[in-house]
């Protein structure tokens, strides 16, 4: 399939000086750069770019449709080039982000000062501040005093450990974010499996087992406060940008705070803990039933870390400080600046080194987040948004999905489905005002169903790259991408029961 | 004839053979190992065992590095999952005499920009100058960084495993899988390892080409050094072509002959080549074909022989170059 070109014996035959010399002596003097295949295979590396370019400009030269104005339809018509590019990946990611940029001003004529105000929001400041926050948390090496408190609380079953595991991944990630405590957990994780066999192919369930504990513990968690993910973040944002109205007291519902939201989430995320741990004991039967080999040694290990230093509750303290920010200041002072403020503290304290977080945190994916939401905010401004929730509904209404539980489900699939192939935050980043739009247009609450659509995209659980929790723990060697599929319906089943069952049942007695 | 053979063979790495394992942790991995070690025993080849890990990619995982929970694991002593199946990979070649305690060993290691880790690297090289070499690689993907390696090394002979990793995850919708990505681009000769076994013998197809009567003298070679038995088959579309068939087949007898090479069996079939060749294969352990020679549009709309057989064969199959 591939095109070949005659300049593959060209390669063969050129006796360059330097793919003479042995690897490691070049390596030595120069940093390698990680190269993509040489000139011939260009075009069709980047084909996808090409293709994605031909659909936008085949989509703008059609007549638009009715009810929708030129500028939706650019915007409808940036959206679907960004997805393509998105899943596909021709283009290194945040080059998306930058195109959205140029398509605004150039495509739609929007003002430059205006394109750069939506790139920045609260919402934004908040995913830079936790990502910060996370690298800092990361390097304090909590993670052995976690596993020594955790396996002397479990002891030595593999259930045992394995809902454990599970449980403090679950907590800590509902404040602190999925990617901090995947980071953080999975050493204590994959030391558990070796210590039990150093064969891979002996504890294959094992470690099955504990590392998707590890990173559906904090998948399901991201949803439990406004502070576990970036796209409750974002969902918050858009409520406000959307509904809300200083001069209309019956809009003021629109302003989410943080212990409102975890009054509606977090007792669906507690709900689900458990069925983690049932779902993947049943999926992959372990080997061992008993760690105990493993956890002696673990023990040992832990113990030669000796006491808790005042650095170590220094970073403790100051990330109670942020929490408490979060929980009590969030509505008069904003997330975002909360999160910046916790990553001031780390960094003046000398906790953290800014060449720790620089390399940590990969800023493209704000760039990304920036773009996204600006995306956003024009698909509401345009009237797209509004174009495809009626269409979106119009479909829906034949199957009697065009109110209640069912569009609730309807929404819910729609988004499990976007999140999959992407990041969830790009996904509620895009979805958000498609769907609050839809709920307007159904005369449905708004909040119910940002909710499920904030929810809901936590469910990515069928892709490596769906979550950031389960990237993290792939990458650890143990895991394929078959597994994910094996045991990831079955909990998207599971979680989407819960999450409509409590949208039934539970949040009316909070009075929606 | 044999002197002569070895140095086209081998000229672009001064002089020596050498093989490019890659390794993923499967047992297929290992099978071609075990080849590899055959095959280079008899002719002194040097053996690099290669892992490929893909980058890791940030943008993925929400923002955060991946990097930052891989130098957490550092930190807690544990190895990267490559180094394991690279050592593992070591200790078979051990075990079977090819490495000796006596070898020298030598570390050595190159930074990558974007990862804290890089490439790392360990030679061991004896007394005669043999070298294994164990190789741990950063690239974008698994097919990219087998090729590179090609480029900075000059390899002879790739070795890739059917197996199923080497599909590579959720991109596998969009990308070629890496086994038939490296065939296609690799300059080399390159295996494709399907439950490969070291005694069965190597089957050499042939149809009279020039191309096709270079891979019988230079696998010929390859395979009586490690006293692989050698059968030949040519397969003609039809009756009458049976007998041109029959003439291939003599003459690449009589090359071999002169090459002081018995051939064990002969076969002459009538049919579609590639179902044929795929139905004589399993008797053996190695089906042997010339490359085509095919641009990529020829080949994606009249197919090769070749490139069928590799892809739906039960057995291994060597594409020579």
């Amino acid at each position: 399939m591939i095109k070949k070109f005659g300049s593959v014996d060209k390669i063969t035959k050129v006796p360059s000086a330097i793919s003479r010399a042995v690897p490691g002596t070049i390596g030595k003097a120069v940093p390698r750069v990680l190269k993509k295949r040489s000139s011939y295979l260009y075009f069709w590396q980047k084909r996808w770019f090409f293709i994605s370019l031909a659909v936008g400009w085949g989509l703008l030269s059609m007549p638009v449709p009715d009810g929708l104005t030129q500028q939706g339809m650019i915007i409808l018509t940036m959206s679907v080039v960004a997805t393509i590019l998105f899943v596909t990946e021709p283009v290194p990611l945040p080059t998306v982000a930058l195109m959205i940029i140029v398509g605004q001003v150039f495509l739609m004529g929007i003002d430059s000062k205006e394109v750069a105000k939506s790139m920045m929001s609260d919402s934004v400041l908040f995913i830079m501040g936790s990502l910060m926050l996370a690298v800092a948390v990361v390097k304090q090496k909590l993670d052995t005093r976690i596993a020594w408190l955790l396996v002397r609380v479990t002891g030595t079953s593999t259930a045992r450990i394995a809902f454990g595991i599970s449980f403090v991944s679950g907590i800590l990630a509902s404040f602190v974010g999925e990617h901090t405590v995947a980071a953080m957990m999975l050493p204590v994780g994959i030391t558990l499996i070796q210590l039990t066999s150093d064969d891979p192919k002996k504890v294959r369930n094992l470690a099955a087992v504990i590392l998707f504990s590890i990173s559906y513990g904090c998948s399901v968690a991201g949803i439990g406060t406004p502070s576990g993910g970036a796209r409750n973040a974002i969902m918050i944002g858009y409520w406000k940008e959307f509904f809300y109205n200083p001069t209309n007291p019956e809009t003021f519902i629109y302003l989410i705070d943080y212990v409102h939201w975890m009054m509606y989430a977090y007792p669906l995320f507690l709900i689900q803990l458990p069925f983690v741990t049932l779902i993947l004991l049943f999926t992959f039967k372990p080997e061992y039933r008993n760690l105990s080999r493993a956890v002696v040694k673990l023990r040992h290990k832990v113990e030669e870390q000796g006491k808790m230093k005042i650095g170590d509750w220094a970073a403790i303290v100051i990330f109670f400080v942020t929490l408490l920010g979060w929980i009590f200041a969030s509505s008069d002072y904003g997330m975002g600046t909360i999160a910046i403020f916790g990553a001031v503290i780390f960094l003046a304290s000398g906790l953290v080194k800014w060449t720790d977080i620089n390399s940590g945190v990969n800023w493209g994916v704000v760039l990304l987040y920036g773009a996204a939401i600006s995306l956003g905010l024009q698909m509401m401004e345009t009237g797209a948004a509004i174009w495809i929730a009626e269409h979106f509904l119009a479909i829906l209404s034949p199957l009697g999905a065009d109110s209640g539980i069912g569009l609730w489900a309807a929404v819910s699939a729609l988004t499990t489905l976007v999140t999959n192939t992407m990041s969830n935050g790009a996904a509620v980043a895009v979805l958000g005002p498609i769907v609050l739009k839809l709920a307007v247009a159904a005369e449905e609450s708004p909040i119910v169903i940002g909710y499920i659509t904030a929810i809901s995209s936590a469910f990515a659980y069928l892709t490596v790259v769906g979550t950031p929790a389960s990237t993290i723990v792939y990458a650890s060697g143990y895991l394929k991408t078959t597994d994910f599929l094996k045991v990831g319906w079955k909990m998207a089943v599971a979680s989407t029961i819960i999450m409509l069952l409590g949208a039934y049942v539970y949040w009316p007695l909070l009075g929606v | 004839m044999n002197e002569k053979q070895s140095t086209t063979m081998s000229e672009d790495t001064e002089g020596r053979f050498r093989i490019l394992v890659c390794i993923d942790g499967s047992d297929e991995s290992y099978r071609g190992l075990k080849y590899a070690a055959k095959l280079g025993s008899g002719i002194d080849a040097d053996i690099v065992l290669l892992y490929v890990r893909p980058i890791d990619q940030g943008l993925r995982s929400g923002g955060l590095q991946v990097d930052v929970a891989r130098s957490n694991l550092l930190d807690w002593g544990l190895e990267l999952p490559g180094i394991k199946y690279l050592k593992k990979g070591r200790d078979l070649l051990v075990e079977m005499g090819v490495l000796g305690d006596d070898w020298e060993e030598q570390h050595s290691h190159s930074d990558v920009s974007g990862t804290t880790l890089g490439d790392n690297k360990i030679d061991y090289i004896s007394k005669n100058g043999n070298k294994v070499v164990l190789k741990l690689k950063v690239a974008t993907d698994i097919a990219s960084g087998v090729l590179d390696q090609w480029e900075i090394g000059k390899y002879d002979l790739i070795i890739v495993g059917a197996s199923s990793r080497w599909k590579g995850g959720f991109k596998g919708f969009w990308d070629p899988a890496v086994a038939e990505k490296i065939v296609v681009h690799a300059p080399c000769s390159v295996i494709i390892a399907r439950d490969l076994e070291v005694g069965s013998g190597h089957l050499i197809c042939t149809d009279g080409s020039e191309a096709a009567m270079h891979t019988v003298r230079s696998d010929a070679y390859l395979a009586s050094r490690c006293k692989c038995p050698i059968s030949l088959i040519s397969v003609s579309h039809d009756i009458e072509g049976e007998a041109e068939a029959k003439a291939n087949v003599e003459d690449a007898r009589k090359e071999l002959k002169s090459m002081g090479i018995d051939v064990v069996d002969a076969i002459t079939k009538v049919g579609n080549p590639v179902d044929e060749i795929i139905e004589a294969g399993p008797d053996y352990s190695l089906i042997v074909m010339a490359d085509s020679g095919k641009s990529g549009i020829e080949r994606f709309f009249m197919g090769s022989v070749a490139f069928k057989v590799m892809e739906n064969a039960h057995n291994s199959v060597m594409i020579v170059r």
